[in-house]
């Protein structure tokens, strides 16, 4: 056996393979940065009334940069990698694993749905400015209707598109704080809202998990760990570019949205004059077509966000369907297409009835739907984050392995931590987030919701253990729990 | 139809599999691409464990003779596979496959005379798109697996691997279309009958199915 021959199956098969660009641009498409921007931060200021948003940012991103480390590290020896309820069956165990995955479901909805709210709201305000009179439900059930037939068809937006995309929304952004920056409120440009005396204030929970709501989507790098050149380097590099990039341009931007209204005036302006404050405060400087590229810029990337999260959907229903732990009829696919299509209806589905009980409610389309439902779904991806964290650990004190003690570890213990700090803060001040008084039952509410979830996935673990050992095998398998009845399965890979 | 079995009796999985995977008239395919491509080279595979020249075990491929098959592109797969020890995965030598499969047995059946080539689409989509040359022997396999299951009746080791491919390639609502809950539960049955090795590939087929269910984009 010689070594010196070239290696034609690397060759070929490494054709067409991603590199840290492709796979940033696919993780930050989904996080949607104008989005974002010019949505969530201006609704987080609303709502919670919290000064300390771009700060709240800063520290998120550090926060999941820590989190990454060992998160990473984990993805290149399991299977199914591309599911956080995966990392929580392969460290915690399977019941722990199933209630993970039912938190997921419920956290990606969610996180979907809400999105479905500013894309209405903000699709309806720029119609209407060309004379049309559409409601928010009647532009949000269009977008539905695209989204829909686009899951269906296992149809996402493309490598490039995303990238031109993605672009142009940072230069927007960039642009605008620039713009924002030299135009201060007083004379004088404020570091207020970025000082770290805001994360021991009272509503810093409110705002930490509006940030985290905004990150969702860089989880996703490790989807993409088979398809790249060197899965060791360019999914750690790509995520933590991912995170560094938009961490600093949220912070940046709602800092600058700070100082252009003032500190002490920017949470009554963003009352006033909710997604368009942004809009707005930099109209006086620019002229009137870029504007508008901004606004059409600010629904595609809701837009983007809203595919890439039906997608998510689809595939934990596919990957839980062909593990049998949900019916059977989830792990289907489309002859033609190949799309998860019983996922993809179902959770086109629910975002239905949720989209026409808003409609017929006449609630607010921005802050029950886009923002509530939204961040209640980014709480329950920090809920996931959490116990991933510590699964991570549980997972390298089980096996054994070459990595150091940082990535095993202290990176994944004082992620744990901190996740689990901003947890216990956020739902101590819940009924901040959602702006409602103190007493009220909602805001028990939507945090029951996830307890509720994760209890009936272990109850359903619990009861597979007993009645269908086979299946209850193969949870976290994904894909490959056709496998499983045949040998042991592939739990601990060797990393590549 | 017993009469008609041995009078052509099919020996090359990998032609069956691609008439079942397409329609027999237009030459459509029944199945989005990357389950076609993995479905073909698992068949290609399957042909040299058929003729006694590779075996599965567990997730892996082992050569046991290297004597080369007559036929130019089980030689051709066989030749790879002798050239490049390095690589045992089955899923590995699946996705390598996959990438050229179609072209090879569209191409082999085209030299037989069961294909034909047609060029569609206008200017820049322009395709060569390959058409059975006779719709009764495209139908065949997919007549053949479906009146065999459908009346509860053993299939041979052939049509058990044929059906096993379409089974773990999600092609299996085609040949049982508007069957009974039973007739399903009998081809998994078949399918699980099979030796070892064979379940061990279907087993590693079905997962790169799924998984490129799970990590698919638009290019």
């Amino acid at each position: 056996m010689s070594h010196s021959k070239p290696d034609t199956v690397s060759a070929v098969l490494a054709r067409g393979r991603l590199g840290i660009p492709s796979v940033v641009f696919f993780v930050i498409a989904a996080a949607a940065p104008l989005t974002v921007v010019a949505g969530g931060a201006t609704t987080g200021y609303a709502v919670t009334g919290v000064t300390g948003i771009p700060v709240s940012y800063l520290v998120v991103a550090a926060v999941l940069a820590l989190f990454a480390v060992g998160y990473v590290a984990m993805s290149r020896r399991i299977v199914n990698a591309g599911a956080f309820y995966t990392y929580v069956t392969r460290g915690l165990g399977r019941p722990a694993g199933v209630g993970a995955a039912m938190i997921a479901l419920v956290a990606y909805n969610a996180m979907q749905i809400g999105l479905y709210g500013g894309a209405g709201a903000v699709t309806a305000q720029f119609l209407n400015r060309y004379g049309w009179h559409l409601t928010w439900w009647i532009c949000a059930l269009a977008v539905w209707a695209i989204v829909a037939g686009l899951g269906v068809a296992r149809i996402d937006l493309n490598g490039r598109v995303l990238a031109v995309v993605l672009v142009a929304e940072c230069v927007v952004a960039l642009t605008f704080d620039a713009i924002m920056i030299n135009h201060p409120a007083d004379g004088t440009i404020s570091f207020d809202t970025l000082a770290p005396s805001h994360v021991f204030a009272a509503g810093i929970g409110a705002a930490l998990v509006t940030a985290i709501t905004g990150f969702v989507g860089f989880e996703g790098t490790v989807v993409f760990s088979e398809e790249t050149k060197d899965p060791r380097r360019t999914i750690a590099r790509a995520t933590y570019i991912a995170v560094a990039v938009t961490g600093l341009l949220y912070g940046l931007s709602a800092w600058a949205m700070s100082v252009a209204t003032g500190p002490d005036h920017i949470v009554e302006a963003a009352r006033a004059d909710g997604t368009d404050l942004i809009f707005n405060l930099v109209s006086p400087y620019l002229s009137q077509s870029v504007i508008t590229v901004a606004r059409v810029l600010f629904i595609t990337s809701l837009f983007a966000a809203l595919l890439s999260f039906h997608h998510t959907v689809a595939r934990y229903l596919f990957a839980l369907g062909r593990e049998r732990v949900l019916p059977a009829v989830f792990g289907q696919t489309s002859r033609r297409t190949g799309a998860p299509k019983v996922g993809s209806l179902v959770q086109s589905g629910l975002a239905f009835a949720v989209l026409v009980g808003y409609a017929l409610a006449g609630a607010d389309p921005i802050v029950h739907l886009f923002f509530w439902i939204a961040v209640s779904g980014g709480l329950g991806v920090l809920i996931l984050m959490t116990i991933t964290s510590a699964a991570v650990i549980g997972f390298f004190a089980r096996i054994t392995h070459t990595e150091g003690p940082w990535r095993s570890r202290i990176a994944p213990g004082i992620a744990t931590l901190a996740l689990g700090g901003i947890l216990t803060v956020t739902l101590r001040e819940f009924a901040t987030l959602l702006g409602v008084e103190p007493d009220s039952p909602l805001r028990w509410a939507f945090p029951a919701a996830y307890a509720a979830a994760a209890l009936l996935g272990i109850v359903w673990a619990l009861v597979l253990r007993s009645t269908n050992p086979d299946v209850y095998a193969a949870i976290g398998l994904g894909a490959d729990s056709d496998t499983g009845p045949l040998r042991a399965p592939d739990l601990i890979r060797q990393p590549s | 139809m017993r009469a008609a079995a041995s009078a052509a009796a099919p020996t090359r999985l990998a032609d069956e599999f691609f008439y079942l995977a397409h329609d027999d008239q237009t030459g459509r395919s029944r199945l989005f691409e990357s389950a076609t491509a993995h479905g073909l080279a698992a068949a290609l595979l399957l042909e040299l464990y058929g003729e006694g020249r590779i075996t599965f075990e567990g997730r892996h491929i082992r050569v046991i003779d290297t004597l080369p098959p007559r036929d130019w592109l089980r030689h051709l797969v066989l030749d790879r596979l002798v050239a490049e020890p390095r690589h045992t995965a089955t899923r590995t030598w699946l996705a390598f496959l996959g990438t050229t499969a179609y072209e090879q047995v569209a191409t082999r059946m085209w030299q037989r005379g069961f294909l034909r080539q047609q060029q569609v689409g206008r200017l820049w989509r322009q395709r060569i798109i390959y058409i059975p040359t006779d719709v009764n022997t495209a139908a065949w396999s997919w007549a053949r697996l479906s009146y065999q299951l459908r009346r509860y009746q053993r299939l041979n080791a052939f049509d058990a691997a044929l059906a096993g491919l379409a089974l773990h390639t999600a092609l299996d609502p085609i040949l049982l279309d508007g069957a009974p809950q039973a007739t399903r539960a009998f081809l998994r049955e078949q399918v699980n009958q099979t030796p070892l090795p064979l379940r061990d590939l279907l087993a590693d087929l079905g997962a790169v199915v799924g998984g490129a269910v799970l990590s698919h984009r638009t290019t």
